[in-house]
């Protein structure tokens, strides 16, 4: 019984809260800007590199430890990752902002491919990783099993969560933010400066998902698909939680990610109860399933 | 950060020979191969293998009346779908005479099947082994100079019992070539008196096997015979098995079978605990010998060496296409197949590699060639296939893999 604490729940938790992570970003994107944006999952893998760069291009790495190393560059890589997005905003995405929505949306599949493209030009197609070798867990009572990065992501995760709290309900901007998610002309009528609202959500849902692509890539390794192996359950997580609303988001990454571990536990019998070569599966038969059910999301109320 | 500006200019580079793939001396062979994706590192130095046999060749007065012969490259990613956009590209677009590749089974299953033979376009793999493409319906079109999983299956499995396992635990990644060698493998460990206590598959590019690796060790197994590429799941599936105590030996074929995994997880921790099959050359081969002589110079800069998994096949199959074209004298696609069987086999002057003007000036002469290359004598069978040798790699007292042949 404690497998299932050890192998499923932890690791689910820290899945989900990577994929929270990045469809908060989606979520915010189609609440205020109305489309799906594809390019996400590249977004944070352009993080990641970017990050990675600031790392291990700079004297930084050889002056503090990792950990310490991260907190000082990933802000700033959310900071560079976040003006490429403007800029690619500004580019690709403005001309289109009065067109139907699959234009926008075909732009941001092309954005996806140019972004990846740009990666494997600048940083080639191979493996990179973070971090190296292996990390030893930390017991508790002898059986529950935790890894430090583990630990780290979740508290992380938490905080940032905490801070998009934080902005949505107590800041002006956020409350513009809302207030234009609910209705984009009544908020323009109402005086909010619509494209400063734009540029914020750009800000907000990129610093995000190259928190969650940085944390995937401690977790695993960093390659040029790693953003786009997840966009799907990110997707998921967004649709189950409901889409434009930023707390179904987290709760339905926490879902996901949770839902895809427990589903090769075995529940009956010594098997996993579904093969693990379908997990993947797993998000999109939730997310079908929401779609035809409960297209709204779990969190249809005015929650955002 | 030189050698990633250097990767970049040969990419760079290659988009550029594609780019003029089209003037009137050129005679353009298609190149797949998966230059992104999961096994990248090793699709480096066999592209590299590729260009050297076409430098070969046109320095050593090229194709036909002195045309140039020009690789086309496109990138199968490692992917089926992928496989079938790099194909069409090839075939449709750039016009090519013949296909090298693509790289992964998967990718080479999805090109031949959807593209190349539908297009009557000879196609030949330098890295491809599973099973199924021995198969395949194909009108003698899809040939490979890497030996199918057939073989390498049992003697990674005589291995593991050589080496005294009884108990395996196996998983596998849902593609073709994983899932062909892992059934090769389960069934030959089981005849040689094995057990697989636990067989699992799972999907590649996750971020977590944790669960499903858990699962596999409750059957009290010795070891996990992991088939997986290294970049899509196998580096995690280890680290996962390491880091939680799950499991601590690992054997393994060659989709493992890159320094990155070294790299990532630490040569302490797999120092004996790792066995990784590998096809091989057998170095006191006069025609490996001719070929790790061009090889090592050329592209010693980049860090490629001749040893390099499946370079010297990749060098083979580009040889082996241009003999084709010579012997074929024309670039018609539908002689290729025909052209390519003459020249592999006996009898006929032996041509090794490198050796581009003697068969050149053979084939002017109307003599038999028979190409004996640097991974063996490439005497294709009914099927396309070829027989081949394999070497063992550990991780002994170095920081890098230890190689043994086995004979």
């Amino acid at each position: 019984m404690i497998d299932l604490l050890n192998f499923h729940i932890i690791p689910g938790l820290v899945l989900g809260s990577i994929y929270a992570l990045g469809a908060i970003g989606v979520s915010l994107v189609f609440g205020i800007l109305r489309f799906a944006n594809f390019a996400h999952g590249d977004t944070m893998t352009l993080g990641t590199y970017i990050t990675y760069t600031f790392i291990h291009l700079t004297p930084l790495y050889g002056i503090v430890a990792l950990p310490l190393a991260l907190l000082i560059a990933v802000p700033a890589a959310m900071i560079a990752t976040g003006l490429i997005v403007l800029i690619i905003d500004r580019l690709f995405y403005r001309p289109f902002r009065n067109s139907p929505v699959i234009i926008v949306v075909i732009a941001s599949f092309g954005m996806m491919l140019m972004i990846r493209s740009s990666i494997e030009m600048i940083w080639g197609p191979q493996l990179k990783a973070m971090i190296t070798g292996i990390q030893p867990p930390w017991f508790f009572f002898d059986t529950i099993r935790v890894l430090p990065k583990h630990v780290a992501i979740l508290i992380a995760a938490l905080v940032l969560m905490g801070i998009i709290h934080y902005l949505l309900s107590h800041t002006k901007i956020g409350k513009a933010m809302r207030a234009m998610a609910d209705s984009p002309d009544l908020a323009r009528v109402t005086g909010i400066d619509t494209e400063r609202v734009v540029k914020a959500t750009w800000m907000i849902g990129t610093a995000l998902a190259v928190a969650a692509g940085v944390f995937l890539a401690l977790d695993g390794q960093m390659k040029p698909l790693m953003g786009f192996s997840v966009l799907l359950a990110v997707f998921a997580s967004a649709i189950l939680g409901g889409i434009g609303r930023p707390y179904g988001a987290m709760a339905g990454g926490l879902v996901i990610g949770v839902a895809e571990e427990l589903s090769t536990y075995p529940w009956i019998g010594d098997g996993p109860l579904l093969s693990p070569g379908y997990k993947a599966g797993v998000s999109f038969a939730i997310m079908v399933a929401m779609l035809i059910w409960r297209p709204n999301g779990l969190f249809k109320g005015k929650v955002f | 950060m030189l050698k990633t500006v250097k990767q970049v200019m040969l990419a760079g580079s290659m988009l550029a020979v594609a780019m003029t793939a089209a003037s009137a001396d050129d005679i353009v062979v298609g190149s797949a191969a998966g230059i992104t994706g999961p096994i990248a590192e090793l699709v480096a130095p066999i592209v590299a293998g590729r260009e050297l046999a076409a430098k070969h060749v046109n320095e050593q007065g090229g194709l036909l009346d002195g045309d140039t012969l020009v690789l086309a490259h496109a990138d199968s990613q490692c992917d089926p779908t992928a496989g079938v956009d790099a194909g069409n590209k090839l075939v449709n677009i750039e016009q090519s005479v013949a296909i090298i590749g693509a790289s992964c089974s998967g990718a080479t299953n999805g090109m031949v099947q959807s593209v190349t033979i539908p297009a009557g376009v000879m196609s030949i793999s330098d890295s491809a082994t599973a099973p199924s493409i021995t198969e395949l319906d194909d009108n003698d079109l899809v040939f490979r100079v890497a030996a199918s999983d057939a073989y390498q299956g049992v003697a990674l499995a005589q291995l593991a019992i050589n080496a005294g396992y009884t108990k395996l635990a196996m998983t596998f990644s849902n593609d073709d070539y994983n899932a062909g060698i892992a059934s090769v493998f389960e069934q030959a460990f089981k005849d040689l008196g094995g057990e697989i206590t636990g067989s699992q598959m799972h999907e590649p590019e996750k971020q977590s096997y944790r669960s499903e690796l858990s699962t596999l060790s409750g059957g009290g197994a010795e070891g996990l015979a992991l088939f997986a590429y290294y970049g899509s799941s196998g580096i995690t599936i280890v680290r996962n098995s390491l880091e939680n105590g799950l499991f601590g030996k690992f054997l393994a074929a060659d989709g493992m079978f890159d320094t990155s995994v070294i790299e990532q997880i630490g040569a302490d921790a797999l120092r004996g605990n790792i066995m990784i099959t590998q096809a091989a050359s057998d170095d006191a081969n006069v025609s490996y010998q001719a070929y790790a002589a061009a090889y090592g110079p050329a592209y010693e800069s980049q860090g490629y060496a001749a040893s390099a998994p499946y370079a010297a096949h990749g060098y083979d199959a580009a040889f082996l296409v241009a003999l084709a074209i010579e012997k074929a004298g024309s670039t018609d696609r539908a002689a290729m197949s025909a052209a390519l069987r003459e020249v592999a086999s006996g009898p006929g002057t032996v041509i090794r590699p490198g050796e581009w003007a003697k068969a050149k000036a053979a084939i002017a002469a109307g003599e038999d060639i028979n190409y004996e290359g640097a991974v063996g004598n490439n005497d294709f069978d009914a099927n396309g296939d070829v027989t081949g040798m394999f070497s063992v790699n550990t991780v002994g007292d170095g920081e890098g893999y230890t190689t043994d042949l086995i004979r």
